[in-house]
């Protein structure tokens, strides 16, 4: 068999005339190595061959899509015919909340619960929800009624927590889903259920699937880009890991690219002293040749995106300069986003970036902020990470409206769950804690294809189950992809003999009460 | 003599008159024996009753082909046989689809003005029915010739009266003529007046007149509640007000519309659409602030009345372009992408990948493909007021980005003719107030984004040009 170029490894296949085995087995195996043996097995192969060849090499390949879209993914007059229908939106940008904020402190407004302070919550409100291991060994479940007041605001007199005094400037921008809820109860399989539309890790998230649908808009920056926001150590962070925004079972070329909150935005960009632009192509010209041939022998589509990664950074190296530069930018920004948006990593900088990320035409970016996981210290901790965020996501939706990339743009807030109503841990009038809470919690989207000044859904008078309108995850990934002209029992690859969707196999509908 | 020849001859035809007679009497005095009071009775009578729905097209259907049969039967004697069969059957039906509609009526506690002549219509209807088969064998032996034609035409009149009581009572009076042309509309005065100011006419009146007055009005009454109008809404139905000005809480109209999906007494009933969460936080509201029949807004309800977009017009086919396209981007650098699988959605041009080399020159080398085009990236590129030129020329666009080029905006008035431009972005560019004024005689252009420019308007004031809308 011949060796691969890159492989050192040149030892022959072992003979068993040769080993170190009884001679009995040596005679046995010399006995199977018979003439009558040898024809039936080329009989068999021959036969393999001959229906491998009428089946054609669909049938084999198990999909034929796959890297054959080179960094045009799906889109229309490829294979898959994508968007669908003519798209409201564009492109999205996904602030995501990691750790899970309370929808009782921020959105569900619940004014009868100060009447039920320290009283337990009915056990017929709690039914048979499965709670955390942190919580599941409370002898009681007392009511903590939010710390913070609410106002009404906008035209819609929607109430918001006084702890986002920015967002409820822009209430009448957004459709707010109190109705959000979800299967999973621990951080990482439901952050994963959210971003990939299962809880086991090895499938493509949301920005993968868009980057392999629809493709690039702009061939100097990845389809998917990743904003990470620098940690706040007095916050609960619970880890965010590159599966996140894992491309799966998909080309490696339609994973996410993360630009990181400090120094260099992506590493090893920048050319090493020494070496100038002409030398790094003449490099990378050289390392694509001898990937080429690697595909032409062993036909690995993984080789073609090892490819296009070579070159996409080639081409960063002039784009990413130029994007990360803010000189430019007006003093009108620094007014809407406020000092620290000049602070690279903080959430207020990545919402800055994820605009002109949206200005050059990047299809899918997310911004991960984590913290939200509160279990004890609500009151000191969460006016901490909403004065973090708060202003950030006000001025990123404020800014796309005023420069009219609002039209087809997608936005959305959400985390991967709520947080009870109950205390976790000690209550007292001043703190107290909030486990993990799946059955209900709110999310808001806004931008192009999106009903806006509403708000979907209704809790019970504990938030605690949803009573009106459920959004369930594969239904809000649905509404996004729809909002994104893909319907989504139609984007589909095949793998392991299914033809795989990020809604997963259980029937989901888009929400049309979100739509515009 | 005449006289002679209308008086029954045999003992069986007197017999059946007596009958005829009899039963007609009956069918007069049912509603003076068994009356529609408006209050509901036994459910048995309910649930057959709703069986009346089945029943009605039968004496539809039977009654319209009598004539056809009559007509026919000249050339073809067989059929004119038949007729009569069909007569005795359509009486049949006639008087079972009665007394079910009579039993649906009775025992749903059913009234009103529309349902009474409905139910008149059905006696007389039942009754015409039974004159036609007695009268009818005259006609067939030639003594009396006029007698049943006549019987005949009225009874098909007093079948379409009927009918359309019947369909008045359940999808409401304005059923036929909702979707009239405008035109028609105004010919035949049925235009509606214009809506006055007040929240209540806006957006809560129009509830009850999709959702509610099908039972509640005019027509029916169900439990004595009507709200097609609003002081017979605040009187209320038999079990008092269903309105409390400042309690919506309290108010028995908010109740029943909130009840779980599934309640027995949830509004509007048997299976139709509940209100929307949107109707009903309307309702709430106007309740919570003093339901009003004259307050023009509310606090907290906006009124922003929605926006239709602009139907899209589909472009030609541009498929056999596509090879040319390919070329053109590898070329150019500019991309032309499908908007999406179908091809009447046109085409986008992208630039971003060339922005800062792509001129007006690279601009007009796309001429060809510029009816099909109908959205255009043009931001950040190295265009000016010259690709007005070229643009003129997208008659199908829809989207316009120049952002941040150094067009002036002077020579913006060719754009005139794109009659399909809703959307125009000029954020960071140097036009200028009188440069954009021409824009405004632009009707369906909806969208312009002047931010970061001259004339970009001082915050705080009206902007004269619709730009930046409040919602996308």
């Amino acid at each position: 068999m011949k060796q691969h170029p890159l492989c050192t490894d040149t030892e022959h296949a072992p003979n068993v005339m040769e080993m170190n085995v009884p001679p009995g087995l040596k005679q046995e195996w010399a006995e199977l190595q018979t003439r009558r043996h040898f024809l039936g097995r080329t009989g068999k192969v021959l036969g393999w061959a001959a229906m491998a060849s009428l089946l054609g090499s669909r049938a084999m390949k198990g999909d034929a899509h796959a890297g054959a879209n080179g960094p045009y993914g799906a889109q229309a007059g490829g294979p898959l015919k994508l968007p669908h229908f003519a798209p409201k939106a564009k492109r999205a940008i996904y602030l995501f909340m990691s750790g899970g904020p309370s929808q009782v402190d921020l959105w569900d407004y619940k004014p009868n619960l100060a009447a039920l302070y320290d009283k337990d919550i009915p056990d017929s409100v709690r039914g048979a929800q499965q709670l955390t291991g942190m919580t599941s060994g409370q002898a009681r479940f007392p009511v903590a009624p939010s710390h913070w007041a609410f106002k009404r605001y906008g035209e819609t007199g929607t109430f918001v927590s006084d702890l986002l005094p920015y967002t409820g400037r822009m209430v009448d921008d957004l459709a707010i889903i109190k109705s959000t809820n979800t299967e999973a109860i621990n951080h990482e399989p439901a952050i994963m259920l959210m971003n990939t539309g299962n809880m086991n890790a090895g499938k493509p998230c949301l920005g993968s699937w868009l980057a392999y649908g629809l493709g690039s808009m702009n061939d100097n920056l990845p389809t998917f880009m990743v904003l990470q926001s620098k940690l706040n150590t007095k916050e609960n962070n619970q880890p965010v890991s590159s599966r996140l925004w894992s491309s799966g079972f998909l080309s490696s070329e339609y994973a996410g690219v993360g630009l990181r909150s400090a120094g260099d935005p992506v590493l090893y960009l920048t050319d090493p002293d020494g070496v100038d632009r002409e030398v790094r192509r003449t490099m990378l010209d050289a390392v694509n040749e001898i990937n080429r041939r690697t595909y032409e022998e062993l036909g690995d589509p993984e080789t073609n995106a090892r490819i296009a990664q070579y070159e996409m950074a080639y081409r960063m190296q002039t784009s990413v300069p130029e994007l990360a530069d803010l000189s430019k930018e007006p003093k009108s920004t620094w007014d809407l986003y406020g000092p620290e948006a000049k602070e690279p990593g903080t959430f207020a900088y990545n919402c800055l970036m994820a605009r002109r990320l949206a200005e050059r035409g990047v299809r899918f970016t997310q911004v991960y902020k984590r913290g939200w996981d509160m279990h004890d210290n609500v009151t000191g901790i969460l006016p901490i990470i909403c004065g973090e965020t708060d202003r950030g996501c006000y001025a990123l939706v404020t800014d796309l409206k005023q420069r009219g990339l609002l039209d087809d743009t997608l936005v959305v807030w959400a985390g991967e769950f709520g947080r009870t109503v109950y205390s976790q841990g000690g209550l007292s009038k001043e703190n107290y804690g909030r486990d993990h809470h799946p059955r209900c919690y709110t999310t808001w989207m806004t931008g192009g294809g999106v009903r806006t000044g509403i708000t979907y859904g209704e809790t019970d008078d504990y938030s605690y189950n949803v009573v009106k309108d459920p959004v369930t995850v594969r239904d809000f990934n649905a509404t996004l992809l729809h909002c994104l002209g893909i319907d989504h029992n139609k984007l589909t690859y095949k793998f392991q003999g299914l033809d795989q969707k990020l809604t997963g196999p259980v029937p989901a509908s888009v929400v049309p009460g979100l739509l515009a | 003599m005449l006289v002679d020849r209308f008086l029954p001859k045999s003992r069986t035809t007197r017999r059946k008159w007596m009958a005829a007679l009899l039963l007609s009497l009956a069918l007069v005095l049912l509603p003076w024996v068994v009356k529609l009071d408006g209050k509901p009775h036994a459910e048995w009578e309910h649930f057959l009753g709703r069986f009346h729905m089945l029943a009605l097209h039968l004496p539809i259907g039977l009654l319209l082909l009598i004539p056809v049969l009559e007509v026919a039967g000249k050339k073809r004697s067989a059929l004119r046989e038949a007729a009569g069969f069909v007569l005795a059957l359509a009486f049949a039906s006639c008087l079972l689809a009665m007394m079910l509609g009579y039993l649906l009526a009775h025992g749903g506690g059913d009234s009103g003005p529309v349902l009474t002549r409905h139910m008149a219509g059905g006696i007389a209807l039942t009754i015409a029915a039974l004159l036609c088969l007695l009268a009818r064998p005259w006609w067939a032996g030639s003594d009396v010739p006029h007698v049943y034609p006549a019987l005949l035409t009225c009874t098909l009149l007093v079948l379409v009266w009927t009918a359309h009581q019947g369909g008045t009572l359940t999808h409401g009076s304005n059923y036929l003529t909702q979707y009239m042309p405008v035109g028609l509309k105004r010919w035949s005065g049925l235009a509606e007046t214009p809506t006055t100011g007040s929240f209540y006419a806006k957006r809560i009146n129009p509830i009850f007149d999709a959702n509610c007055v099908a039972c509640h009005g005019e027509g029916k009454i169900k439990g004595g509640l009507r709200l097609d109008s609003y002081e017979s809404l605040m009187n209320g139905g038999q079990d008092g007000p269903v309105i409390f000005a400042g309690q919506p809480e309290r108010s028995l109209l908010l109740t029943r519309v909130t009840l779980p999906p599934g309640h027995k007494q949830l509004m509007p009933a048997e299976g139709k659409p509940p209100l929307s969460a949107e109707q009903i936080a309307w309702i709430r509201a106007w309740i919570q602030q003093g339901a009003s029949q004259t307050a023009a807004t509310l606090a907290g309800i906006s009124l922003r009345e929605e926006q239709a977009e602009l139907p899209l017009t589909p472009v030609g086919d541009y498929s056999a372009l596509m090879p040319e396209i390919r070329q053109m981007e590898q070329a150019q650098g500019a991309k032309v992408k499908p908007v999406s699988s179908k091809p009447e959605d046109g085409l986008i041009l992208f630039t971003v990948d060339a922005s800062s080399s792509f001129g007006d020159a690279d601009l007009e080398k796309l001429q060809k493909f510029a009816p099909y085009i109908v959205e255009a990236e043009l931001g950040r590129t190295a265009v000016t007021n010259a690709s007005f030129d070229t643009l003129k020329q997208f008659t199908h666009l829809r989207a316009l980005h120049l952002e941040e080029t150094r067009v002036t905006g002077l020579g913006l008035a060719k754009l005139a003719p794109l009659t399909q431009l809703t959307y125009l972005n000029l954020s960071g560019t140097q036009v200028t107030a009188a440069s954009v004024a021409p824009l405004s005689g632009m009707k369906n252009l909806r969208h312009v984004y002047l931010y970061n420019t001259p004339a970009e308007p001082a915050p705080g004031t009206e902007p004269a040009q619709p730009a930046a809308r409040s919602a996308p």
